[in-house]
């Protein structure tokens, strides 16, 4: 089923917080409470870095996939932290990786770790302004814009997959022949035992969960595989893209994103999420507002 | 049966939390109860987690901490957190790099108390 979801249905509340943290300029991490929830890192209104147990970071994605052992992980990171130098260039330095491949990974990383928070459920959002605590960043760091649409574009993609990343435990299906696949797959059926989501098995083989998903979808097309169970969510009713509590509006006091849940809208989750207000200015065009013009964020 | 039931609550945990890869339930003399690890050898791991337990209980009493709430491992590839259970047995969760630690001390607690009316 394929349903036309505009590029604002699906990020609504992660859109209103990047755009006022990157007008705002701001450097230090928006912390996002929900399922899986995390935390952005920005630098100068940019993001740098994403926490969230929903998908694998840099250094997972990094000792995971075997790229970087784990001691010579060990041994850069203990340089670093006696010289005080960022990470990356240590594992540059000891030629461990190209810095060419490395930013691409942070890349891949920032981009997968959005559209998991996006695919999730946003309950409040809060800035924290401040240094940037992220052992990877990103330099410069993702435009907010582009961050977004890529976003969207995978969510659009997201809904005509067949299994959910968070929710889906998948297993091979028996008789599934290992020497007939790609030693990609292989690594996969060995995996899918039917306690792994996408999101388990991603973080098992340190690639993206959004990859994962793709080559998912074309193993379950193969007959490879199938879903054995699901997990249980915290919230009945399955998932929806974007599914927030409406209501709240930004009130922090220096211009910087804060929305807080209303316990009077916990029996709207299940409402799919829908503007509050009208953000139909392009995100490239809104303008900082000083306190004299009225509440932050909002469109004039 | 209770024992069906012991697992029922030990895969709700594991439901709850993001990146729980698996759960065992110990006697405090290091005798596995049940196990749902997904490949973790259950009587090594009941052996140690008892006896680590104990040492943290020990070591909670020794900086006159209180009540020990948690004791956790955190390695390059996951975590291993063991809670008591009554004084008569210990919860094991084990999870990958990406576990939800917040949500874990959340859940943690209703989990602890329900296995521990299920426990004769």
């Amino acid at each position: 089923m394929n349903i036309a979801i505009s590029e604002d249905d699906l990020v609504g509340p992660l859109r209103e917080a990047l755009v006022v943290a990157a007008v705002a300029g701001m450097t230090g991490a928006l912390r996002v409470t929900g399922d899986p929830g995390g935390t952005i890192h920005l630098s100068d209104g940019r993001v740098v870095g994403i926490e969230t147990p929903g998908a694998p970071g840099p250094e997972v994605l990094l000792l995971r996939s075997r790229r970087v052992s784990e001691s010579s992980w060990e041994a850069a990171f203990a340089a670093a932290v006696a010289t005080g130098g960022p990470m990356g260039a240590e594992l540059v330095t000891r030629k461990l990786i190209g810095s060419g491949e490395l930013e691409v990974l942070l890349w891949t990383a920032v981009a997968d770790a959005m559209f998991v928070l996006a695919s999730g459920t946003v309950d409040e959002y809060r800035a924290e302004p401040g240094s940037v605590d992220f052992v990877l960043p990103l330099d410069p760091g993702a435009e907010a814009d582009w961050l977004l649409a890529e976003t969207s574009r995978r969510l659009q993609v997201l809904t005509s997959l067949p299994a959910r990343h968070d929710r889906d435990r998948i297993v091979a299906v028996s008789g599934a022949e290992r020497s007939d696949v790609g030693q990609d797959h292989g690594e996969i059926l060995t995996l899918a035992d039917g306690r792994r989501t996408p999101r388990d098995l991603a973080f098992a083989l340190g690639r993206g969960v959004y990859a994962t998903l793709l080559q998912l979808a074309r193993m379950h097309e193969a007959g490879l595989l199938v879903t054995a169970s699901y997990r249980a969510g915290l919230v009945p009713g399955g998932w929806r893209p974007g599914r927030v509590a409406p209501g709240g509006k930004p009130v922090s006091a220096d211009g910087l994103p804060r929305r807080t849940k209303d316990p009077a809208d916990m029996s709207r989750r299940a409402v799919p999420w829908s503007r509050s207000r009208d953000l139909s200015a392009p995100l490239g065009l809104l303008r900082p507002r000083s306190r004299r013009d009225g509440r932050p964020g909002e469109a004039p | 049966m209770a024992e069906d039931k012991l697992l029922a609550e030990m895969q709700v945990l594991r439901d709850r939390v993001t990146g729980i890869t698996g759960t065992a339930v110990a006697s405090r003399d290091g005798l596995i109860i049940r196990e749902d690890t997904g490949g973790t050898d259950p009587d090594n791991l009941a052996a140690l987690a008892a006896t680590a337990l104990a040492l943290a209980q020990r070591l909670a009493t020794e900086a006159g901490q209180g009540i020990l709430r948690e004791a956790a491992v955190r390695s390059s590839g996951g975590y291993v957190a063991i809670y008591a259970v009554g004084t008569t047995a210990v919860l094991v969760v084990l999870g990958d790099e990406g576990l939800d630690i917040a949500r874990l001390h959340r859940e943690s607690r209703s989990t602890v108390d329900s296995i521990e009316k299920l426990l004769p």
